[in-house]
């Protein structure tokens, strides 16, 4: 059977790829055993396994999760406020949108998780640094997306609300925001992500909150296991926020 | 003789009465240039034409002849020309309530309900929620959708999505039905189903219509009478009168009078999209002689 | 408004302006947002020396800039970052190539990829340190992590969109797999590439320069921190400017380079 036979099953690719996963995990633990790899450097993986509930029970990894949670829905708020309104600006005023959407498209380019020092100075080691970082984050690609959404209406779609004689704030609300709703949520989804991958990486750098402050605490510790059991919750934590919200994106998606 | 009758009691409130013998439809004298990077180019070369109450005006014309641009004006969605267009007395300067736009493109709101899709208007209009669901149920029902009120577009065929657009321009009354090409992307035998569908709401409300149209059995099958148009600028050529009885069904569309019209505007189609194609190729080699 | 048949401007009106509106609208926005700067600087609104006055910070620049320190940690970055892309890069193109070349491993290794693509890599931080030590190497193997997977998920994509004509073309001729990848792969695939390398750039830049704020003794990301610890706002300023600059620049070089739009965003 050719490999592009093999592909066509459903089940064979999903089973290579978590089967190599595994196979890597128990080759490791077998090397480590065995001392080709050091111990105190990369902990065996049984001995992280059995990290987690360790972990889960001494370092309240729940509260934790809430924190960050809590954070990221902050963030998310207002990256949805004034990432959605942003869009909005740009799209009715033309010459805004000329003026300064490139700069905007740099903005999203920008490393701006970088300011996290100012912001550190500007509202100390706090949950405010770390909303005001994903929020910052965030914002730029949901401002492009809502206004992308807003420009992309189909041109017959406008022409159907000239036909029936709508004022401008009908034809924005009942025609122009609905069409461009699909777009506007792959804008959310993107400030979500961002503004999520942006908390978590400065609250492990400023040492304060919920998840990234635990692989911080567990690394300055020397709890080789516990850093890398927390590593991975993390990781399990964002994949399942992509994968969820992929998920509802696509749900909302059909009425395209 | 074109079947004129006299409107039906509908009339959309507070649009003027149109008087039973004058025309409801008066386009005079249009003229229409585009700024092109070829120059100027007239669209419409002095093209006039007038609709009686109840009639189902055809128009017909090669690709590239203004047909689109002639709806748009009509439709008061274009302006920047010379001339008038009146309905009912009143002046077009921009869309007008008189008048109802169906459109060549798929055209539904994909996040309406086919019912909250055909009480687009009434909802504009401010009609209150009960009596409006209530009409637009009547008018889903006229175009053979009942049954699919909660149906999402993305739900139902080309067709089907095509008779969703034609209730929700109906459920505005228009005194005038403006169609531009409406089954364009439909294969042909959902054109003759459609067709059939179009004829017998048009015989029921008595509609004005004016159909803009490049396909010639399409247009006989509906119309009353026929303008067909000359490519680029356009004109009008010709006034073919369609005596085909009423009323009247897609199966009119194998009698031999049919084939005779048909016969007789192809003719007079085929010179001016052959002189259209003539041109279309000449404008391509000139271009890729200038790169 | 019915729409126009063309909306041409006239020739004289576009003359009579002695700038264009958008430039000058442009202009506008930017003195609004100094002269709100220089305002509260002035004022004292905010606590001791958060906003320092723009005569401050323009002080701070010219001194970084002069400073021949500065651009030896500038270089060390620089070094970190470019050692960081050339691993990720390839390590990922590579893996891209693998895996847009056959279905069957696209669909089993993929998915792993997409989904561990969109997390912080700088958790990973610590666990560098133990393998790298707290000097460079760290800080590259930071970067080469980030850099890898918008690269190989670049490369991934670019793949699959290679026409399969080419493919054919390149078996008909008995081509080898060296020859498949560096004549008939590689170039098919410029855009996607590319692309992939801008946005490598941008994330290696944030890796690097954050374990440098973590962990480091040179390097931008350990002078920003040190100016945060001495509280030295006009210094930190300063940096931050230079390295947005740096950051879009580059994104913007690479595409004019490569012949794309101007900023790639993601």
């Amino acid at each position: 059977m050719s490999t592009a036979t093999l592909a066509k099953n459903r089940w064979l690719p999903i089973a290579l790829g978590l089967g190599s996963l595994v196979a890597v995990i128990v080759l490791v633990e077998a090397l480590i055993r065995l001392g080709w790899i050091n111990r105190f450097i990369v902990p065996m993986p049984s001995e992280i396994f059995l990290a987690f509930p360790r972990v889960v029970r001494e370092e309240d990894v729940v509260s934790r999760f809430l924190l960050t949670a809590g954070e990221a829905f902050s963030a998310s708020i207002l990256v949805t406020l004034f990432g959605v309104a942003g869009g909005v600006l740009l799209h009715q005023f033309r010459l805004l949108r000329q003026a300064t959407e490139t700069w905007v498209a740099a903005m999203a380019a920008a490393p701006l998780v970088l300011i996290y020092p100012l912001y550190l100075v500007i509202f100390g080691r706090s949950a405010t640094t770390i909303v005001m970082m994903g929020f910052t984050a965030g914002l730029a690609p949901t401002v492009l997306k809502t206004l992308e959404g807003l420009s992309s209406t189909r041109r017959v779609l406008i022409n159907v609300g000239r036909s029936f004689n709508l004022t401008r704030s009908q034809q924005f609300w009942k025609i122009l925001f609905p069409a461009a709703l699909p777009t506007i949520f792959v804008g959310l989804r993107l400030g979500l992500i961002f503004a999520l991958i942006n908390i978590v990486g400065v609250e492990f750098l400023i040492n304060f909150g919920g998840l990234g402050q635990l692989i911080n605490e567990l690394a300055e510790r020397y709890d080789l296991a516990g850093t890398y059991a927390s590593i991975c919750f993390v990781i399990l934590v964002s994949v399942c926020v992509f994968v969820l919200t992929e998920r509802l994106e696509r749900w909302l998606r059909p009425v395209d | 003789m074109a079947a004129v009758t006299m409107p039906s009691g509908r009339v959309a409130a507070g649009a003027p009465e149109a008087t039973p013998g004058r025309p409801i439809l008066v386009v005079d004298d249009i003229v229409k240039s585009f700024e092109t990077p070829d120059g100027v180019v007239t669209a419409i070369d002095h093209v006039s034409l007038t609709v009686a109450p109840g009639e189902f005006l055809g128009v017909i014309g090669p690709s590239g002849c203004g047909k689109t641009t002639l709806f748009n004006i009509i439709g008061g969605l274009l302006d920047g020309y010379q001339g008038t267009v009146e309905v009912a007395g009143e002046r077009v300067r921009g869309p007008h309530p008189s008048i109802g736009m169906i459109f060549q493109e798929e055209s539904t709101f994909p996040w309406r309900t086919v019912i909250d899709n055909v009480a687009f208007p009434l909802e504009i209009a401010g009609v209150p929620k009960a009596e409006r669901y209530e009409k637009a149920r009547h008018f889903v029902a006229l175009v053979g959708l009942d049954g699919f009120e909660r149906r999402y577009p993305a739900e139902l065929s080309g067709g089907m999505r095509q008779r969703v657009s034609m209730a929700r321009t109906l459920a505005a009354t228009p005194k005038i039905m403006l169609m531009d090409e409406p089954f364009a992307s439909l294969d042909e035998q959902t054109r003759l189903l459609l067709g059939d569908k179009v004829l017998q709401i048009q015989q029921q409300l008595r509609q004005t219509t004016l159909l803009i149209t490049h396909n010639i059995t399409e247009a006989v099958q509906l119309s009353d009478r026929i303008l067909v148009m000359t490519y680029r600028p356009g004109k009008l050529k010709r006034m073919v009168e369609i005596k085909l009885p009423r009323p009247r069904t897609s199966e009119s569309v194998s009698s031999e009078a049919f084939g005779r019209y048909v016969a007789q505007i192809w003719s007079d189609l085929r010179e001016e999209a052959s002189r259209g194609l003539r041109d279309d190729e000449a404008q391509k080699l000139q271009r890729s002689e200038q790169s | 408004m019915a729409e126009a048949g063309r909306l041409i401007l006239p020739a004289g009106r576009a003359r009579r302006l002695p700038v264009h509106p958008v430039t000058a609208l442009r202009i506008a926005i930017i003195v609004a947002v100094l002269a709100t700067w220089e305002a509260v600087a002035a004022s004292g609104l905010l606590y001791r020396d958060v906003v320092p006055s723009l005569v401050a910070i323009s002080r701070a620049l010219v001194e970084t800039l002069s400073d021949k320190l500065f651009f030896w940690h500038l270089g060390t970055t620089f070094y970190e970052i470019g050692i960081a892309l050339v691993i990720g890069g390839l390590s990922g193109l590579a893996v891209g190539i693998a895996l847009g070349g056959s279905k069957l491993m696209e669909k089993a290794f993929e998915p792993l990829l997409y989904y561990l693509g969109p997390t912080p890599k700088i958790i990973f931080f610590p666990v560098m340190i133990m393998w790298f030590g707290v000097g460079p190497g760290s800080k590259v193997a930071m970067g080469a992590i980030s850099c890898f997977f918008p690269v190989a998920l670049n490369a991934a994509g670019g793949m699959r969109q290679i026409d399969k004509i080419l493919i054919r073309v390149g078996r008909s001729f008995r081509a080898n797999t060296w020859q498949m990848v560096t004549k008939i792969y590689l170039p098919a695939m410029r855009h996607p590439i590319i692309n992939g390398v801008r946005l490598g750039l941008g994330v290696a830049l944030i890796g690097t320069l954050l374990a440098e704020t973590k962990l480091s003794n040179r390097g931008i990301g350990f002078l920003v921190i040190q100016a945060y610890s001495l509280f030295n706002m006009p210094q930190m300023y300063s940096l931050i400017i230079i390295l947005f600059v740096i950051a879009i620049g580059a994104n913007a070089l690479i595409g004019r380079l490569g012949g794309l739009d101007d900023i790639k965003r993601f």
